[in-house]
């Protein structure tokens, strides 16, 4: 009956006494207390009544009242446990073929998860270390120059950003510039080349977070030529001395700099990063004229998060009215900081890791362990059969449902915690292989941080739990009564169960195995690929920028004298890739109508170097180069190679090219035309190119025979000594820097390799079980049809025949998929290969190959086997 | 001996089913007990010791009707039982005995 809710005594307490009284007596004391508090509500008015239950409820919250609800017998909980282990055990035991393949599949998948678990926490922890990352901006400079040019978008901004818009906008707190450089320090009187040196304003310390253990990190980049080092930066060019106030000698002119402060060692998963960090005004170019020479990367402390929202809204006007002047279109956005490493597409200082490539290895993860349940369900409903006296006896016994359930469910607990402690040893023994694949630095102590213990640990769980729960349902809801009296079949559902999974497990092998042989067709496809210039044999040094072309030219000369070196050039890019951008016009032509384009300045033996091919005109000439050597930059003279596409943006056929003027810089005249070549990666399109005389360049290519390697380089490093004492030797080989570009691919087909290998065997591990325990079941039917006249082969057929059905099912529905969502990859490419079709004949012939032999070796045993000794017993 | 132990409140509230003999039941025992002793009965205590008594098996409980003052929950009357009648009187019993055995000395001699 319904007590109104005012009249009644107060509900917590009602609660609070039905939750601790003794379930047996909880009846008659509450309504004893329902009656006592109607007398008193009448004679002594509500409160009173409420207060005096309250304090009958107190009272009767002592022993003897207090009583949980107890089963009116007691099992004891230990010794079923026990049991239940111990049964496991021996079921595990007893079992071999079916404990090891699960155990193997499980473990297999377990690692690649924590592997690729390791891996992802590693890539989303980037930069949350430091406490004001939600406020800060990275500021993305967007132009447009005149009307051809395309919108351009990068990273790089010029010194005046920082200023102005700390100046402007009152949300902006502070402006960090900062320019990621590298630079020649000396270690023992010897040059040493340090890439993590990093130029930045003394705001830097206002919004990020760095430990000092020296120095105040107020005032430590205060003016020009101030020095802060990483703390084993400090040992390593100072040992135990004290580094603060001592002079450091940086850049090939020793330029002094002062140690201001040492910081500690950070962690390594931030987007920029640096061993050295200097004051961003020793650069000598803190001034702020110009939105150009946009060389620096700009960071903002906002106010507040919210400004993020507001501030865009502000500096699009604001950037309107600035370009006017400027006769081109420059607009700034803003990115968070905390996100610019998975979803910005610009890389600046360390590489960013796209978002989707995350996904695809969780995908592929998350792939592998369905494989390994299925593989489970699927092995564990095979077995039933054999487990289905157990469960009979068992329930017979007095078990109900539920136990069981958990029995089989606490089997699969039992199995997966092994497997995860196999894994995290096998994950700690290939981490360095892992690292060394996928070109990062996992450290394996993070496999027992707590947070990541809890979610391995919860991952296993939810593993047991699937795993086990389908086959539990099943096995525990057996009537006994059938199973003892011996009829007994396995359910529709079980069965469709079991070919349904297969069915998957096959689908998803092809599908790996279709995106392996694509993604290594075209990383093949890219290093075939004839890209118009010559790649192989060629040496790449590093010199000054500046440097005398004198000298420089007398160094070639010596190095050419070796016979095994063929070409020197000088150049400010390699034709790997060229990114520096121009602007070309005509002088007949309006001077707004220029049109963007890429340049690379070279000398007279780039073309010779490199191999390109000259289609009109001529090369540069010695004499050309000699023509812009001039200290006062209007004197020079400059000459023009135009690349096929850029010779037609004028309009101009290659022959017609030859002697015309243009502008790019300067006015000079166009003396060759070359073919169209891949100077940027295969992802874009054939740009035009210009490329232009010059005295300068920070790259000297060097071509050489290549038939005594070592010799030559030995020969090179010792004339580097020679000319260029100040600078330290390392020497890069143009096509490794050619397939860095292509790191990401190559690291995905690496691994997609590997992954895919190992679904493919797990796979076939679960059919292999599956068969085994199908045909076992089979086997009276096999020797009946044998004493009939049936053929081996015959035999084989019709126990084989099923599963190579299910694996055709699975080719049917997988190879579409797979050859849609590569399609899609590979259109990511502007130069690609089509899907092939033959990928997908191997991957099929492949798959149906393997299951027919798998399934076929349990169904030639079945066919060879003696049936008398099938038929014996009964 | 032991066996027939009854507490001090445990033979009041013995007392009382008693003489409520067919209306014994948790309220009406503490009304009772408190009327007739002028003391007041906590619901805990008096409950506590009904299923203590319950237990050694002096009283014997039988469920009764369910009314609408007790928002449907039924009553829980009490009966002594033959060991419970035992264990009154035999814990009656032991006190005459005391009793007897005082010498009439002792109640005439004055405390200075």
């Amino acid at each position: 009956m319904k007590r109104n809710q005012p009249k009644g005594p107060p509900e917590l307490f009602i609660s609070f006494f039905r939750w601790f009284c003794d379930p047996e007596i909880h009846q008659f004391i509450e309504g004893d207390l329902f009656e006592l508090y109607d007398q008193r509500l009448e004679e002594k008015g509500k409160k009173k009544a409420d207060l005096l239950f309250m304090k009958d409820v107190l009272q009767l919250f002592r022993p003897g009242i207090i009583g949980r609800k107890k089963n009116h017998y007691q099992t004891n909980f230990i010794d079923m446990f026990r049991n239940n282990f111990k049964i496991a055990r021996r079921t595990l035991w007893k079992n071999k073929p079916s404990t090891i393949i699960n155990m193997l599949g499980l473990t297999v998948g377990m690692t690649s998860c924590l592997m690729i678990a390791l891996f992802v926490l590693h890539e989303v922890s980037f930069d949350k270390f430091q406490p004001n990352a939600k406020r800060i901006a990275r500021v993305v400079m967007e132009y447009s120059m005149g009307r051809d040019g395309g919108v351009e978008e990068g990273t790089f901004t010029s010194t005046k950003v920082a200023p102005v818009f700390s100046r402007t906008f009152p949300e902006v707190e502070k402006g960090i510039r900062m320019n990621d450089a590298s630079a020649i320090l000396q270690l023992n009187n010897q040059p040493v080349l340090e890439s993590n040196f990093l130029y930045a304003d003394s705001t830097f310390f206002d919004a990020f977070y760095y430990e000092m253990i020296e120095g105040n990190p107020k005032t430590a980049l205060n003016g020009p030529n101030k020095l802060i080092l990483t703390e084993s930066m400090a040992k390593k060019y100072f040992g135990d001395k004290d580094p603060i106030g001592q002079g450091m000698e940086v850049g090939e002119e020793k330029e002094l700099f002062e140690i201001t402060g040492i910081v500690k060692d950070y962690p390594k998963n931030s987007q920029f990063y640096f061993d050295f960090l200097a004051s961003f005004s020793s650069l000598g170019a803190n001034q702020e004229e110009t939105y150009w020479n946009a060389n620096y990367t700009t960071y903002l402390l906002l106010n507040s998060e919210e400004a993020f929202h507001s501030l865009p809204d502000k500096i699009d006007p604001f950037m309107k009215k600035e370009s006017v002047e400027m006769g081109a279109s420059v607009d700034f956005h803003l990115e968070h900081f905390d996100e610019v490493h998975l979803f910005s597409p610009h890389s600046d200082m360390v590489p960013n890791t796209s978002i989707t490539y995350l996904y695809m290895l969780g995908a592929i993860a998350f792939l592998i362990l369905v494989i390994v349940c299925s593989t489970y369900i699927n092995l564990s409903t095979a077995k039933s059969v054999e487990r289905a006296k157990e469960v009979g006896i068992r329930k017979v016994s007095g078990a109900d449902q539920g136990q069981l359930f958990w029995q089989f469910i606490g089997e699969s607990t039992l199995l997966t915690f092994l497997s995860l402690i196999t894994s995290m040893a096998l994950t700690y023994l290939l981490l360095p292989n892992f690292n060394d694949l996928i070109g990062k630095n996992l450290s394996a102590s993070e496999l027992i941080q707590p947070s990541f213990l809890i979610f391995t640990i919860g991952l296993t769980l939810i593993i047991s739990i699937i795993a086990g729960s389908y086959p539990a349902m099943i096995l525990s809801k057996f009537q006994p009564i059938s199973i003892l009296k011996g009829v007994f079949k396995k359910t529709n559902s079980a069965k469709w169960l079991q070919q349904s999974l297969t069915v998957f497990q096959f689908g998803i092998s092809v599908f790996l195995i279709i995106a392996t042989l694509v993604i290594s067709g075209q990383l093949n496809f890219i290093q075939n690929q004839d890209l118009g210039y010559d790649r192989e044999q060629i040496i790449a040094l590093s010199i000054g920028w500046n440097k005398d072309n004198k000298q420089v030219s007398t160094f070639k000369k010596e190095l050419k004298s070796h016979s095994q070196i063929i070409n020197v050039s000088r150049a400010a890019n390699s034709p790997v890739n060229i990114q520096s951008g121009y602007s070309m016009n005509l002088p007949t032509r309006p001077e707004n109508e220029y049109i963007s384009v890429n340049a690379n300045p070279v000398d007279d033996e780039f073309i010779k170097v490199t191999g390109l091919e000259l289609i009109a005109g001529q090369d540069f000439t010695e004499n050309m180069i000699h023509l812009t050597e001039n200290e006062n930059w209007d004197d020079n003279e400059f000459n023009y190679i135009l690349t096929e596409n850029a010779a037609a943006k004028f309009g101009w056929s290659p022959d017609e090219a030859i002697g015309k003027r243009m502008i790019l810089n300067q006015e000079g005249t166009v003396v060759g035309v070359i073919k169209n070549f891949h100077f940027q990666s295969l992802r874009n399109d054939l740009n035009p190119l210009v490329l232009f005389t010059s005295s300068w360049g920070s790259r000297l290519l060097v071509k050489v025979n290549g038939q005594d390697l070592p010799g030559t380089l030995a020969f090179i490093e010792e004339q580097w000594k020679k000319f260029m004492p100040d600078r330290p030797f390392s020497y890069r080989f143009l096509d490794e820097d050619y397939n860095r570009m292509y790191q990401s691919e190559m690291q995905l087909g690496k691994v997609m390799n590997i992954f895919a290998t190992m679904a493919i065997i797990l796979a076939c591990l679960g059919l292999f079980g599956l068969s085994s325990y199908m045909i076992q079941q089979r086997l009276k039917e096999v020797s009946i049809r044998k004493v009939l006249g049936a053929s081996t082969w015959q035999v084989l057929q019709m126990l084989s025949g099923n599963f190579v059905k299910l694996v055709l099912i699975a080719i049917v529905i997988a190879t579409p998929l797979a050859y849609w969502v590569m399609h899609q990859w590979l259109e990511d490419f502007a130069f690609h290969i089509s899907v092939p079709i033959w990928a997908l004949l191997v991957a099929t012939i492949a798959t149906v190959g393997i299951a027919f032999t798998t399934a076929g070796i349990h169904g030639l045993k079945a066919a060879w086997s003696n049936p008398v000794k099938n038929l014996k017993s009964e | 001996m032991k066996k027939y132990q009854l507490g001090e409140f445990e033979e009041i509230v013995m007392l009382t089913v008693g003489v409520l003999y067919d209306e014994a039941y948790g309220v009406s025992i503490k009304t009772e007990i408190e009327s007739r002793l002028k003391r007041n009965v906590s619901v805990g205590a008096l409950q506590t010791a009904l299923k203590r008594l319950e237990e050694k098996g002096y009283l014997k409980p039988q469920d009764g009707e369910r009314t609408e003052e007790r928002a449907g929950r039924p009553k829980k009357y009490f009966r002594i039982t033959a060991l419970g009648k035992k264990a009154m009187e035999y814990s009656k019993e032991t006190r005459e005995s005391l009793w007897n055995a005082i010498p009439e000395v002792a109640w005439k001699l004055k405390m200075v």
